[in-house]
């Protein structure tokens, strides 16, 4: 094994996490999914705060698997680096087109510059 | 007998000549491949060009059919830019990565090969389209709902969705490898501040690629599912939406245009420096300029679509960012002027071409900014202005810092010198060439000249500047062919070119012309951005090689022809029968399997 | 594997591996693919002229699907330590179960797929049609890729019948793209079945 070691930068190190406590993490991984199961069924009782709440449990789950079984917490910075430009600028500009097809453009002609600003957001 | 077993050993030698080619992984052989394709169908497609001109060129001209003058528009623009100028762009990058950065061959030699096979595959599908029923006739962004089943009967533009889709893989693949290499792989001291910025435009560039291919391969998967398997992404009538292909085609499409045109900025800001004997200027001002362009170019996509009715907010913003991408390219001109300013220049056929790009590029870019302006480019919009600024652009320059780079680079690629006296020639002809081809199209698009309509009434007002159009377009004509005599007479003659003839700054210049396999005997240090120049004032040379050198090569490698074969069958089974993408998914499977097992020591 | 090879590996100008940073660019641009087609979907989401909309959801089989995926990804870092702490045995039934959670999710992918067939959702019924099947199925051929991929790395670990110096970093970077199409899912799962249509 000491051969191994040698191969591995000083900030290239195996992870130090368990087996146990990846368990763990699977563990909460699974309620976190059972709990947005369960809100999802409550759609009318949770009102505005479903989709917000939906949302914060993906980007935990994902942040937990991304950081701890894709090991970018203990792995090189330049790894974090690239995937989250990646990760943000794609959720970004698709956002970004998402909501320009929102927008009813229907009173603007040419360019948008003739009619009135836009209130009327549907 | 002698004579038959001569020539048996003759043919033997020229097949494992071409076998050697075939399965290379070395990354000069691929960078020339990829050079020689690419300035093929830079001909072929230049060719066209002259076609289109010829039936400008009068009123009611009839040269082409208009079903054969929309394919010549449509194959122009897309072998120009993914079959021509990337592919070109590609060779100087194949060829200069490891040699700039001080490096033995790129981070993966058999997935650079596969790029070029795939290439290679890709951009015979799309050509082979001219006779297969004819080739993709919608423009090269080919706008929905044009190009619905509906509308374009024949197989064109199926070929358009699979030719681009396997040109995107490859590029993505090239892109991929350039930018581990670069980032990883760089000379010990070649930190990224002392990068040659070519390298930082390749990096930027392949970047670019790697972040906006995928949005256009999704476009295009999804319009060939429109087209074959009834599904309804684009067509309005049937709740589809045609602006979703725009947007989707310009978030590419806009970065696209940078992946043309930085490759020639990072030529120029290398040709500069060398030929005017000074260290460029403000080097990290080009870098943080060329990373900005980067990083900007992805939120200005919009600008294209602003006749489309944005909104107001939205056509502001895109206003507004399509205003701002223009300082940092203001950054770079000043860059390259304050770098002559002073400077005891030089003036070599590439440092023409090098001082012509900017002028010329300062021209489209001027022109590029004004359609910032929502009212002016609803004026302009489909109007040959907007033909003339792309040409300002990709042709003054791209094409031009392309051909400074050819003049630059021609003695360590062959270790033969252009003529300097052909090579002015064919500058000034081509300078002159290309302002009268398309200087005259922004009279014609300010007085309402459509694009991509295949002839004219007369009586318009266009005929005295289409037909000094026409005349331009045949001195480019001319400039090319004696740049091609050029080339020819050039090869013929001994290579007697010295390491770094030009006195440069960079490591490409640090050994032999043209390079050995190996590149260098010994990986030099770095120890500033001018690494040469550092080295000839403090007198320091790069370390002589040891007795008995012997530098591990990787080994030829046939699998990743074999894997591009997989993936052209895939492709050419999603065109004819799908029985064929079964056979290519087999081949590229054994190509992979192959592939994994094979040894690299 | 050479010493000179060994030595450059030791010597990356980031102090990363060549191929474990490309996995990393890679996934950065499987990003903006999924995005794309995300984005398209929810562009759609709610225009659907005829035939039937989400409310074809079965969360059952969905729900279940999803846990399955979740587990091989638990599976899949199981398999990673194995290959990392020299524990052959882990790591192969770890990768023999990952295969396994993988085609189960496969196979209920192509379960919920007849099934929506059948009630008459298909590519071309309408926009929600098409923009669910071309999502969802191009992340189902991630999965089967994936499938493939670590079929492969358990065949070679098989017959070699031993950890290489090399094998942890492969198991790790399979490990990578499989964790990947994962986190994509849980994307999906949220944004496509489990937040309501209007």
């Amino acid at each position: 094994m000491a051969e191994m070691d040698a191969v591995h930068d000083a900030h290239n190190e195996h992870p130090t996490t368990t087996i146990r406590e990846y368990l763990l993490i699977g563990l909460v991984l699974s309620v976190i999914t059972a709990i947005e199961l369960v809100m999802s069924l409550y759609t009318t009782a949770l009102g505005a705060i479903l989709i917000p709440g939906l949302l914060i449990f993906s980007a935990i789950k994902f942040i937990i698997v991304v950081a701890m079984f894709m090991h970018l917490k203990f792995d090189s910075i330049r790894f974090t680096q690239i995937f989250a430009f990646g990760f943000v600028l794609a959720a970004s500009l698709l956002t970004a087109v998402v909501v320009l097809f929102g927008i009813d453009a229907s009173d603007a002609i040419g360019g948008g510059f003739i009619g009135d600003p836009i209130e009327h957001h549907d | 007998m002698a004579t038959a077993t001569d020539g048996v050993g003759a043919v033997q030698a020229e097949q494992s000549k071409v076998w050697e080619w075939l399965t290379t992984v070395d990354h000069k052989k691929i960078g020339t491949m990829y050079g020689l394709t690419g300035f093929t169908y830079f001909l072929i497609s230049g060719l066209t060009a002259l076609a289109i001109r010829t039936q400008l060129a009068v009123p009611n001209g009839n040269v082409l059919s208009a079903e054969l003058y929309n394919q010549f528009f449509t194959m122009h623009a897309l072998m120009m830019i993914f079959m021509a100028i990337m592919p070109m762009g590609a060779s100087f990058f194949n060829f200069f990565i490891p040699l700039q950065i001080g490096a033995r061959d790129v981070a993966f030699p058999r997935l650079n090969a596969l790029s070029y096979w795939v290439f290679l595959s890709g951009s015979l599908i799309l050509f082979s389209s001219f006779f297969l029923g004819g080739a993709p006739d919608a423009g090269w962004f080919a706008y929905a709902p044009l190009t619905d089943s509906e509308y374009s009967v024949g197989s064109g533009l199926d070929f358009y969705c699979v030719g681009l889709i396997i040109l995107g893989l490859s590029s993505l693949m090239a892109s991929l490898n350039f930018a581990v290499t670069i980032l990883n792989m760089r000379a010990p001291g070649m930190t990224m501040m002392r990068l040659p910025v070519y390298m930082w435009m390749t990096l930027i560039v392949s970047f670019l690629l790697i972040l906006s291919l995928p949005i256009v391969t999704v476009a295009l998967a999804l319009l060939y599912f429109d087209r074959n398997f009834a599904t309804n992404f684009f067509t309005p009538e049937t709740g589809g939406d045609p602006i979703l292909w725009q947007h989707l085609f310009w978030l590419f499409g806009h970065p696209e245009v940078y992946v043309l045109i930085l490759p020639s900025m990072g030529i120029v800001s290398e040709v500069i420096p060398v030929f005017s004997r000074k260290p460029l200027f403000g080097y990290s001002a080009i870098v943080f300029a060329g990373a900005a362009i980067g990083v900007l170019g992805f939120g200005v996509w919009a600008h294209h679509m602003f006749t489309t009715g944005l909104g107001t907010v939205p056509t502001l913003v895109f206003t507004a960012t399509t205003m701002g991408i223009g300082v940092p390219t203001g950054v770079k001109i000043f860059n390259w002027l304050s770098t002559m300013y002073g400077g005891s220049i030089r003036f070599t056929t590439s440092m023409y071409f090098a001082v012509s790009f900017i002028a010329m590029f300062t021209i489209g870019g001027i022109s590029g900014v004004m359609h910032a302006s929502p009212a002016v480019d609803s004026q302009h919009q489909d109007t040959y202005f907007v033909v003339a600024h792309i040409h300002y652009v990709l042709f003054g320059g791209a094409i031009m810092g392309i051909f400074s780079g050819i003049f630059y680079w021609w003695p360590k690629l062959t270790g033969r010198f252009l003529s300097e006296t052909m090579g002015k020639w064919s500058f000034w002809m081509m300078f002159t060439g290309m302002n009268l081809t398309f200087f005259p199209m922004h009279f014609l698009g300010v007085s309402g000249m459509p694009r991509r309509i295949y002839t004219y009434d007369e009586g318009f007002g266009w005929d005295d500047w289409n037909m000094v159009a026409t005349m331009g377009s045949y001195l480019l004509g001319v400039s090319i062919l004696i740049f091609l005599v050029n080339v020819f007479r050039t090869m013929r003659q001994p290579a007697t070119a010295p390491d770094n003839p030009w006195d440069a700054p960079t490591l490409e210049w640090a050994t032999s012309s043209p390079p050995p396999e190996h590149d260098f005997d010994v990986i030099p240090e770095v120890h500033s951005s001018v690494p040469l120049w550092t080295n000839r004032e403090m007198g320091i040379v790069t370390p002589e090689a040891p007795e008995g050198l012997h530098i591990h090569l990787p080994p030829p490698s046939y699998m990743p022809l074999i894997l591009a074969i997989g993936v052209g069958l895939i492709a050419v089974g999603l065109l004819a029968h799908l029985a064929l993408v079964g056979i290519g998914v087999a081949i590229a499977t054994y190509g992979v399997w192959g592939w994994s097992i094979e040894p690299t020591d | 594997m050479s010493a000179a090879t060994h030595e450059t590996e030791h010597h990356t100008s980031l102090g990363v591996d060549n191929r474990k940073l490309l996995m990393w660019i890679f996934l950065a641009s499987e990003c903006l693919f999924f995005g794309s087609l995300l984005s398209t979907y929810l562009i759609f989401k709610g225009e659907s002229l005829s035939g039937p909309g989400t409310d074809i959801f079965a969360f059952e089989i969905t729900s279940i699907s999803t846990f399955v995926l979740l587990m091989s990804s638990l599976s899949m870092v199981l398999a990673v330590y194995g290959a990392q702490h020299g524990q052959l045995g882990l790591m192969k039934l770890m990768l023999l179960i990952t295969i396994l959670l993988g085609l189960t999710f496969l196979g209920f992918q192509v379960y919920e797929f007849k099934t929506f067939a059948s009630e008459g959702l298909t590519l071309s019924t309408n926009q929600f049609g098409a923009s669910f099947f071309v999502l969802t199925g191009t992340h189902g051929c991630h999965v089967g890729v994936g499938v493939i991929y670590l079929t492969s790395l358990l065949i070679s670990s098989v017959r070699r019948n031993g950890i290489g110096k090399e094998t942890p970093l492969y198991i790790d970077i399979g490990g990578l793209y499989w964790h990947f199409v994962d986190i994509v899912w849980i994307v999906l799962f949220t944004v496509v079945y489990l937040i309501p249509a209007y």
